[in-house]
C-alpha cells in the first residue's frame, strides 16, 4: 500500500504542475471573452471546478468514513482526515471566488442564495467534522466521531441543497437541459480542461496529505516504542 | 430473565430520562427562561418599528424556531451530560439491550421536553407579538411535532458525540445547525404558513421533506449511536 | 440458533490481547475461572487489569486472543453474556437525582427482571437502605451510596460479578461488610473475579490469584495457602521490579 501511494506521488507532481498552467491558459487565452460580464466571468472557470472537487472530496469523506467504521483500519481515517482537510480547502475556494464573480455580475459581495448557501453549510459542516477530531484526545475515539459526524454531513448535503433550492433559486444556471443555448464551445473546453486540471490537483493534495498523515502516526508509534523502552533501563 | 425488547428497552430509558425531569425540572425550568431572554433580545435587535411593519406573521416563525434550536442544543446536551456524572451511560452500555433502544428512548424524552418547551413558548409568542394562536393550534402542533422530531434525532446523536469529546454547547451548535438547516428551514416555512391561516397543503412539499427526513436521522442514528457510546 | 448449554467455565482467556495505540494495555494474557471460582488480580497501575476487567464486561473489543464467558463468544451472544454480568466499579452508575428505589427500578427493568418494583425492594430491604429507599441518592452518605451501587450490580442476580477496586475509599466497617458480602456470595456460587490493591482482603475474598504486570501474567497462587505478610513483602519485588507508569 505505502508502495503503491508513494510511487503514484511523483507523476502526479508532475501532471499537476503541467497541468495547472494548462488551466490557466484555457481560460484566459482559449476561452472567448463572455459578452455582458467580460473578463470578469473568467473565474467560472475556477469557481465550478472547485465546487465540483468539494463534492468529489465529499464523496471521498463518505466513503472513508463508512471504511473506516466498518473495517477500524487507521488507513481509513488518514483517508478520511485528508479529504475533509483538502475539502474544506476547495470549498473555501468556492466560497470566495464566488463573491470575487458576485459583485462585478450582481453588484453584491454575497446573496443568500441557493448554491452559495449550501457551500457554506457544507463549509461550517467540515470544519465541524475537523473541531471534532481536534477535540478528541483519544486518536481512535476522534476517528470514530469524525466519522458517524462525516456521514451525517455527506448524506446531509444533497438534503441541504434541495432544501436551499426550494428556499430560493437565483444561481446561473449554466448547464439547463431545456435551455436553447449553452455553453459556446470555447468555454465548453476551457471549463473542461480547468476541471480536469483541479481534479489532478485533488488527487496530488490529497496523496500527499494522506502520507502526512501517515508519517505522523508512524512517528508517533515510533516515540511511544521507545518512551516504553526508556522505562525498562 | 426476561430478554428486554427494543420497544420495551426505549421506554424504559425514556421514562428514567423524564421522570428525572420531573424530579428536578431542570431542563425546562433553564431552556425556557433562556428562551424568554432570547425572545426579549429579539425584540431590542429588530426595534419596534421593525415589528410594527413586518407583523408578527412575518417575524414569529424565525424568532420562534432560532429559539427552540438553541434551547434544544442546551436541552439535549444537559440530558447526555447527566449520564456523565457517575458514567451511567457506561452502566447503560452494558445492559443487554439493543444500543439503538438507548439513542430512541433519550431522543423521546428529549422531544417530550422540547414539546413541552414549545407549548409554553407559542402562547408566549402570541402575547408578545400579537399573533393569534387557538384557531391554528392543530397545524402549527402538527409543525412542532414534525420538525420537533428530526431535531431531536439529529441533536441527541451530536450530543452524545460532544459529550463524548468532554465538549459543550459551541461545538453541539456548530454541528447541529448547519446539518439540521433544511429541518430549519422548512420549520420557518411552515409556521410561517400556519401563521398567515393558509392551509398545510400549500407547503406539502416542505412537511413531507421533514418527514422524509425525520425517517432518514432515525436510521443513521440507530446505525451510529452504538459506536459513540463504544470504549 | 440455541444458545450452548452452560459451561462449567465462566471465564476462558487465551492470549488475550488489547492495544492502545502503540501501547499494549495487555499481552496475550490466559485465564481460565471456572464457575463458582473467585480469583483476585493484583498488580501495579498500569499492569492491564482494568483493561482486563472493561474486556470482560465486553465494554472494550480485544484486538487478539480468545474469549468465552459461560462458554459463550462474545462476538455472537453479546447480549446473553452481558446478562450474565455484573459490575462493581468506582463510579456508582447510580442517577443522583432519582432515588434508590428509582435507580433499582431502572436497572431491574433494564436487566429484564420481571416484577423490577418488587426485586428493588427485595434489595433495599436487604442492603438496610429501606428507610432512605424514596430519598434523593445525592442526599445519602457516601457508605449508603456504596451499598445501592452495590445492590444495583446484583439486580439481576449475575452469576459473574467483576469488581474493580471495590474496597477503594471505604472505610474500615463498610470493607467489612464488602467482604461479608463476596464471600456470602461466594457460598452462593457465584464466580468472581476482584481487582484490588488490599492485598489482604483480596486474599480473603479469592480461591486464587494472578499478578499482572505490564500486560502479562507475572504470578499466580492459591490465596489459602499464601502468606499474607510474606506477600505483601513479596509483592512490592514482583510488582515493584515490573512498575510501569501509572495508566
Amino acid at each position: 500500500m505505502r508502495r503503491a501511494v508513494r510511487a503514484l506521488t511523483l507523476p502526479l507532481w508532475a501532471l499537476a504542475t503541467l497541468a495547472m498552467p494548462l488551466a490557466l491558459w484555457a481560460a484566459f487565452l482559449l476561452a472567448p471573452e463572455e459578452r455582458v460580464m467580460g473578463a470578469a466571468q473568467k473565474i467560472f472557470y475556477f469557481h465550478v471546478p472547485a465546487a465540483l472537487v468539494t463534492y468529489a472530496a465529499v464523496a471521498v469523506l463518505l466513503a472513508a468514513s463508512i471504511g473506516y467504521l466498518w473495517t477500524r483500519d487507521r488507513r481509513w481515517d488518514n483517508l478520511s482526515r485528508s479529504a475533509t482537510e483538502v475539502g474544506l480547502l476547495f470549498c473555501t475556494l468556492v466560497l470566495v471566488t464566488g463573491p470575487i464573480w458576485a459583485r462585478p455580475a450582481w453588484g453584491t459581495w454575497w446573496t443568500w442564495e441557493a448554491r452559495l448557501t449550501t457551500t457554506l453549510l457544507l463549509w461550517l459542516l467540515l470544519l465541524g467534522c475537523l473541531m471534532v477530531r481536534g477535540y478528541a484526545d483519544d486518536r481512535d475515539l476522534g476517528a470514530r466521531l469524525a466519522s458517524i459526524v462525516g456521514i451525517v454531513a455527506a448524506l446531509d448535503i444533497p438534503i441541504i441543497h434541495k432544501a436551499v433550492v426550494w428556499w430560493r433559486g437565483q444561481h446561473p444556471v449554466v448547464f439547463a437541459p431545456d435551455k436553447s443555448e449553452s455553453l459556446a464551445p470555447g468555454m465548453a473546453a476551457a471549463l473542461a480542461v480547468c476541471t480536469a486540471a483541479f481534479f489532478v490537483l485533488f488527487a496530488l493534495l490529497l496523496l500527499l496529505r494522506y502520507r502526512v498523515a501517515a508519517l505522523d502516526e508512524r512517528l508517533h508509534a515510533a516515540a511511544e516504542a521507545a518512551r516504553g523502552r526508556e522505562e525498562i533501563r | 430473565m426476561i430478554p428486554v425488547g427494543f420497544a420495551r428497552a426505549a421506554w424504559i430509558v425514556a421514562a428514567k430520562d423524564l421522570r428525572l425531569e420531573w424530579r428536578t425540572w431542570e431542563t425546562l425550568s433553564s431552556t425556557l427562561v433562556f428562551s424568554l431572554t432570547v425572545v426579549v433580545v429579539f425584540q431590542f435587535a429588530f426595534g419596534l418599528g421593525t415589528v410594527r411593519e413586518l407583523g408578527a406573521a412575518r417575524l414569529v416563525p424565525g424568532v420562534i424556531w432560532t429559539v427552540v434550536a438553541f434551547a434544544a442544543v442546551v436541552g439535549m446536551l444537559r440530558s447526555l451530560q447527566l449520564e456523565r456524572a457517575r458514567d451511567t451511560l457506561g452502566a447503560l452500555f452494558l445492559c443487554p439491550v439493543d444500543r439503538g433502544a438507548v439513542y430512541v428512548g433519550k431522543a423521546f424524552a428529549n422531544l417530550v421536553k422540547l414539546s413541552l418547551l414549545q407549548a409554553l413558548l407559542l402562547p408566549l409568542t402570541a402575547v408578545l407579538f400579537g399573533h393569534v394562536l387557538l384557531p391554528i393550534l392543530v397545524p402549527l402542533g402538527l409543525v412542532c411535532l414534525v420538525h420537533g422530531i428530526g431535531l431531536t434525532e439529529l441533536g441527541t446523536l451530536f450530543a452524545a458525540v460532544t459529550t463524548r469529546l468532554g465538549r459543550g454547547e459551541a461545538l453541539l451548535a456548530v454541528l447541529l445547525f448547519p446539518a439540521a438547516s433544511p429541518l430549519l428551514i422548512s420549520a420557518v416555512k411552515c409556521t410561517a404558513a400556519a401563521l398567515a391561516g393558509e392551509p398545510l397543503a400549500t407547503v406539502s412539499r416542505w412537511m413531507l421533506l421533514s418527514a422524509g427526513l425525520d425517517a432518514l436521522y432515525l436510521l443513521v442514528g440507530l446505525a451510529t449511536f452504538e459506536f459513540v457510546l463504544e470504549e | 440458533m440455541t444458545a450452548p448449554a452452560e459451561s462449567t467455565e465462566a471465564i476462558r482467556a487465551t492470549g488475550l490481547t488489547k492495544r492502545f495505540g502503540s501501547v499494549t494495555a495487555l499481552d496475550g494474557v490466559d485465564l481460565v475461572v471456572g464457575a463458582g471460582q473467585a480469583v483476585a488480580v493484583f498488580g501495579p497501575n498500569g499492569a492491564g487489569k482494568t483493561t482486563l476487567i472493561r474486556l470482560l464486561t465486553l465494554g472494550l473489543r480485544r484486538d487478539g486472543g480468545l474469549l468465552r464467558i459461560a462458554g459463550l463468544d462474545p462476538r455472537s451472544h453479546d447480549r446473553e453474556i452481558r446478562a450474565r454480568i455484573g459490575l462493581i466499579a468506582h463510579p456508582s452508575f447510580l442517577y443522583d437525582d432519582l432515588s434508590p428505589a428509582q435507580n433499582l427500578e431502572f436497572y431491574a427493568a433494564m436487566y429484564g427482571v420481571p416484577e423490577p418494583a418488587r426485586r428493588a425492594r427485595q434489595l433495599l430491604e436487604l442492603f438496610g437502605l429501606a428507610p432512605r429507599a424514596d430519598d434523593r441518592v445525592a442526599d445519602l452518605s457516601r457508605g449508603m451510596q456504596q451499598r445501592v451501587s452495590v445492590a444495583r450490580a446484583l439486580v439481576h442476580e449475575p452469576p459473574l460479578l467483576l469488581l474493580d477496586e471495590p474496597f477503594t475509599g471505604l472505610d474500615a466497617q463498610a470493607a467489612e461488610r464488602l467482604g461479608e458480602l463476596l464471600a456470602s456470595l461466594r457460598r452462593r456460587g457465584r464466580t468472581l473475579v476482584l481487582v484490588t490493591h488490599d492485598l489482604r482482603q483480596g486474599l480473603a475474598s479469592s480461591d486464587r490469584w494472578i499478578l499482572l504486570a505490564r500486560g502479562r501474567i507475572a504470578g499466580e497462587g492459591a490465596s489459602g495457602t499464601t502468606d499474607v505478610a510474606r506477600f505483601e513483602s513479596d509483592y512490592a519485588r514482583l510488582g515493584g521490579a515490573a512498575a510501569g507508569p501509572s495508566a
